[in-house]
């Protein structure tokens, strides 16, 4: 394919990921670098605030940023070099915990307490969505014909139902004495509160991603399954091969394209895990990154936002994933490569 | 009821079939309006809304909406509900104008405690106040003969007593949801404690006394709330009331209504209001002053301000608050406050007075900088002295980020 | 089709492979079932401590909405008919009275139609028979169970929903048209290509694929604001405020979700055999005309499959609608999160519940009409890694 058609025929797609994916990227990789701020003086003001009867004036010294001539902030940039990223790494507590030994001191520092939280929710949950979408995979395939249809489609509902509705709906079925939290409370007959302590709601946030993704996998699988040869399959009957053996050495190497696949995209949404948090209500437990940059980014209620801080710690979590990334596609480079030549 | 009632006639507006009865004139020209989407905005803008060629979006992400779109020209919206904490950033950018022509042109009814002065200007008009008062269980503590707690330390005795006669799941409710409602319990508790936040040079004095005092008060109250206190915010402390769950929470005024309503609560017409409890004898009710009141707009034509304004008064006249008493406290002539206002209007006018939430960049910064260190101290994992210094910490980096230290 | 001896599976095996698929039935569905209930009671009983409460109603029966038993035998009795006719009768007319070139039209109106006939019914006419029969009947007359439709009426007629509804589906749509026609093209470009240049842009999109949206959702949001006074110069004074605008929010919600579909379509296009093009281009076809007349025909399983993808995203999507949209063009996903802020109540939240039982509904359809295809489409190798 000559260069021009391949370019027309990726143009648009190309054009609207620079627009609405580059461009930002490319800015928030400069603003990691820079500090833009107000510039701002000091004045007295008088303050005058309603109480139910009378008023209240006060007089105190506000910062204030000062107005320019076309009525808007003046503001002004300057280079920081790495400071944001030291800003947010710590690495200077990091090193003297360290030294002491102290584990609970790095976790007091956000970016390592989240990428903490990051790394063993993707991690963990991985093997989680890959062995229980297949076997639901193998379950199904393994069903009378007539019941597959209305199993598949209520085994794709956690996988359509809409995120914030979902992790809700879990939310409120153990928050509290939600219905399943006191039908726990019955059968060992102590006090649980499922969301005062870490790990069990870092526990729920695990079943939440799995619950929620398993289907995803489920429907790839089975549909790998249904390509499975079943030449191979007799053939490794007739070898004598256990019914373990087959899964082991014709079922698992024909799907693991898809395994792969599903590590990839699993990798990708994990790492950037965000929705849980809010939805469980885990801040004071366990955060995540993408929470983080969130957070640096959320203008308080007198309007600041940690702009710089909110870049490097996007940028951060970028690296992170490309390094993640690197073993599952080293694959698709040998693919490439191989059809390519 | 009467909710569902405000409900209706605002679909009824909003599809333009309406008979603009309640409304004294016809708005001529197109205005929206940006809000935060309480009771009481409902009411306002579905009073405004009677007048026609009105939009109102009430949001709840305003706060990261209203400073760019007032700053965009022109602005996005015309009319604007702020509080004394969003105020700040649309002083800050000149993005609001000031009032006194206009106030002077159809502002007959405001009374003069209403008007939001910035150096002698009009930047705002309020119309309620909001702030945190105690509201208990009044049948369980005549039951158990205990009088209504006035300080900290009474609520703490009354709690034990409660406890020991287990009639509630808890005694305690708390907001504590680690972020901006926990942030706002150290709020109330550290000036009730006679602490100042800042120092002249805009540093942070919570690392203090007061600060380890505030702190203790709170650790403390944790023994007696639910253990999932980390999580609950106002809605969920309000249900544990209506379920009867708790028997005392420190919260806020706005809520005070839903205790009899008789199709969520289980509790009607057994909790009562009384004015926040003292953190200290002889000091002020632990907790800050809110008001919630509209701006309008600095970057549209005259015309349109004007009309804004205009129909913004006629949101905020006495038909409005006699259809919607009890959502709020409001300052606006015609409210008649029943019962469950007692304990706000007891807070707001103790002796002395409790101080108003402050407006200003720092306190912004401060606040985030609290709801993200204070979950740490409350899971036991730093002790209070190390909270504190974190909490300076977090504090430094976020203001030098923001040019207010250098 | 028989299984061969050697392949049959033994009762064990069998009965644990089925307990397994009816434990995860149960958990996939449980807690749609449970907020669906929870969206029929009373705030007081919906969030009540006792399982049995929520199901049963007490507060629910007590103010005055109840079903008997002879109102629930009647209703399952024509939600069994309903549902068995929507699977037998219904494709048969549908391909009966629709022309085969407009058979997607034909199934919207379709159903449309079957569902406005089953409101009619199972709302409008079921409720006045029973009301006197139940009067009629006495004890079996009598209310047993606590259910309300209040919530619904007040979030559809009262909370207007419908609007979100509308602003939802043209947001939806606008997504999966444009998603789909930029990413075919694109996917077929890659496939076709095997040059370094078209293995670097994919990996290019996956690392796009991985950045955190909140980060980009807030570089949007100044500009959209001030798009107007940022395009002056350029557009001059007709220049649009993309802020609120649906078509802003669909460009922005296609290219964050290009990534994905041109990593599925691609792969679906490598297993179309390149022979079928090149074999038109001999014939002296362009590239664009083998797309067109060779690669279009066969193309449909994958591209349903990853439209459905992209059906998803749009609708589902929270963080890009609830900052880029105003209250009029807003669609239902952040609308019901508005309903969980910072000052709501508990009829609030239960109503949030009832629109959150709403909107899962067309997620229901649509999930199956297109099962079979989903896993057709799949299998054709919309995925191969």
């Amino acid at each position: 394919m000559k260069f021009k058609t391949f370019a027309a025929f990726v143009g648009p797609s190309v054009f609207m990921m620079i627009l609405f994916i580059a461009a930002p990227l490319i800015s928030v990789f400069i603003q990691s670098f820079q500090v833009t701020q107000p510039i701002l003086q000091q004045v007295e003001v008088e303050t005058c605030t309603p109480g139910f009867l009378t008023q209240t004036c006060t007089t105190e010294i506000k910062t204030v940023p000062i107005l320019g001539e076309d009525g808007k902030t003046m503001t002004q940039t300057s280079w920081v070099g790495l400071q944001s990223y030291k800003n947010v790494l710590q690495m200077d507590k990091v090193w003297a915990a360290i030294g002491n030994g102290s584990w609970n001191e790095i976790m007091q520092i956000d970016f390592w307490k989240a990428l903490r939280f990051t790394l063993s929710f993707t991690l963990l949950t991985l093997p989680l969505v890959v062995g229980v979408g297949l076997a639901i995979a193998l379950a199904v395939n393994n069903a009378a014909r007539a019941i597959r249809g209305p199993i598949i489609f209520i085994s794709l509902l956690p996988f359509i139902i809409t995120p914030v509705i979902g992790s809700l709906s879990i939310y409120w079925l153990f928050v509290g004495d939600g219905i399943l939290t006191a039908m726990m409370e019955r059968w060992t007959g102590t006090n649980i509160s499922m969301f005062a302590q870490a790990w069990t709601i870092e526990l729920l946030m695990y079943f939440y991603r799995v619950w929620h993704v398993a289907p995803f996998a489920f429907v790839i699988f089975y549909a790998g399954l249904q390509t499975v040869n079943m030449d191979t399959l007799e053939s490794a009957v007739i070898d004598g091969a256990s019914r373990w053996e087959r899964l082991r050495h014709v079922i698992v190497p024909h799907l693991m394209p898809l395994i792969i696949f599903i590590a990839l995209i699993h990798l990708m949404d994990c790492y950037r895990v965000f929705e849980e948090i809010v939805g469980f209500r885990s801040q004071a437990h366990v955060i995540s990154l993408q929470w983080l940059t969130y957070d640096f980014m959320t203008p308080d209620d007198a309007g600041n936002r940690a702009i710089s801080r909110a870049s490097a710690s996007a940028m951060l979590t970028m690296i992170g994933i490309v390094f993640l990334l690197i073993l599952p596609l080293r694959r698709t480079w040998r693919d490439h490569k191989g059809s390519a030549h | 009821m009467f909710l569902k009632r405000i409900a209706l006639a605002g679909a009824v507006s909003l599809m333009g079939s309406a008979a603009f009865a309640a409304c004294s004139y016809e708005n001529e020209v197109p205005l929206k309006s940006l809000s935060a989407g309480f009771e009481a905005w409902k009411a306002v803008t579905d009073a405004m809304g009677e007048c026609g060629n009105f939009q109102a979006e009430l949001d709840q992400e305003f706060r990261t909406k209203q400073p760019a779109a007032f700053e965009a020209n022109p602005s996005l919206y015309q009319i604007g509900g702020v509080s004394n904490g969003t105020i700040t950033p649309l002083l800050n950018a000149g993005t609001i104008r000031p009032l006194d022509d206009l106030v002077a042109k159809y502002g007959q009814n405001l009374s003069p405690n209403q008007l939001i002065r910035i150096n002698g200007e009009i930047m705002a008009v309020a119309m309620m106040v909001n702030t945190q008062h105690l509201m208990y269980r009044s049948d369980i503590l005549a039951d158990l003969g205990i009088e209504t707690p006035t300080t900290w330390d009474e609520v703490f005795a009354a709690a034990d007593k409660i406890q020991e006669a287990g009639v509630v799941d808890y005694p305690l409710g708390a907001t504590m949801k680690s972020g901006w409602n926990l942030a706002q319990e150290f709020v109330n508790m550290y000036p009730g404690h006679g602490g100042k936040f800042f120092n002249d040079d805009n540093t942070t004095a919570v690392n203090s006394d007061a600060g380890l005092a505030a702190l203790a008060t709170m650790k403390k109250a944790m023994a007696y709330t639910d253990p999932e206190v980390l999580v609950s915010d106002s809605t969920y402390v309000q249900q544990q009331f209506q379920q009867g769950k708790i028997a005392m929470a420190n919260l806020w005024a706005s809520r005070a209504g839903a205790m009899n309503d008789e199709a969520e609560s289980q509790v009607v017409g057994k909790v009562a209001m009384s004015a926040a409890p003292r953190a200290v004898a002889d000091g002020a009710p632990a907790t800050t002053l809110w008001w919630d009141g509209i701006v309008i707009a600095k970057n549209i034509t005259d015309e349109e301000a004007d009309a804004a304004f205009r129909l913004a008064m006629e949101g905020l006249d006495k038909e409005m608050v006699e259809s919607a008493n009890d959502a709020a406290i409001w300052l606006v002539n015609g409210y008649s406050p029943t019962d469950i206002a007692k304990g706000a209007i007891e807070t707001a006018t103790a002796n002395p007075a409790p101080p108003a939430y402050p407006s200003t960049t720092q306190m912004g910064l401060l606040h985030t900088a609290l709801g993200n260190v204070l979950p740490s101290f409350l899971t036991g994992e730093q002790d209070a002295a190390a909270t504190l210094a974190a909490i300076e910490e977090a504090y430094t980096t976020s203001a030098k980020e923001a040019g207010v230290l250098k | 089709m028989s299984t061969p001896k050697a392949m049959q599976q033994s009762f064990a095996l069998r009965f644990s492979s089925g307990a397994f698929l009816a434990f995860w039935c149960l958990l996939a569905a449980f807690p749609i079932f449970w907020i669906a209930v929870m969206s029929f009671k009373s705030p007081v009983d919906a969030f009540a401590d006792s399982p049995w409460d929520v199901i049963t109603g007490p507060a629910t029966r007590a103010a005055g909405h109840g079903l008997s038993v002879i109102d629930i035998i009647a209703g399952l009795a024509v939600l069994y008919f309903a549902i068995r006719w929507a699977f037998t009768r219904l494709p048969g007319l549908v391909q009966q009275y629709c022309p085969p070139s407009l058979i997607v039209l034909g199934w919207v109106f379709g159903a449309v139609l079957y569902a406005v006939a089953f409101v009619l019914i199972f709302f409008g006419l079921l409720p006045l028979v029973l009301g006197a029969l139940n009067s009629l009947l006495g004890p079996l007359g009598t209310p047993v169970l606590g259910l309300t439709t209040e919530h619904y009426v007040s979030v559809w007629a009262e909370n207007e929903f419908y609007r979100n509804f509308l602003n939802s589906m043209l947001v939806t749509a606008g997504v999966v048209t444009i998603s789909l026609t930029v990413g075919t093209l694109a996917g077929y470009g890659l496939a076709r290509s095997g040059s370094d240049l078209a293995f670097w842009l994919l990996i290019l999109a996956l690392v796009f694929r991985a950045l955190p949206h909140s980060v980009l959702v807030a570089g949007y949001l100044p500009v959209f604001i001030n798009s107007s006074e940022i395009l002056r110069p350029i557009l001059g004074d007709g220049a649009p405020t993309l802020y609120g605008q649906p078509w802003a929010v669909i460009a922005a919600l296609v290219a964050i979700n290009q990534p994905f579909t041109i990593w599925m379509l691609r792969s679906f296009f490598q297993n179309i055999p390149a022979e079928l093009d090149e074999a038109a281009r001999v014939d002296g076809c362009s590239h664009f005309q083998a797309f067109r007349r060779v690669i279009m025909p066969v193309m449909w399983p994958g591209v349903i499959t990853t439209g459905l993808f992209s059906f998803l995203l749009g609708y589902n999507d929270f963080l890009v609608t609830s900052l880029l949209l105003d209250a009029q063009n807003q669609t239902m996903v952040p609308a019901i999160a508005g309903y969980f802020n910072r000052e709501t109540t508990t009829t609030d939240q239960v109503e949030a519940v009832a629109a959150a039982v709403s909107i899962t509904a067309p997620l229901f359809l649509l999930v199956m009409v297109f099962q079979r295809q989903i896993v057709s489409g799949l299998t054709a190798g919309a995925v191969k890694g």
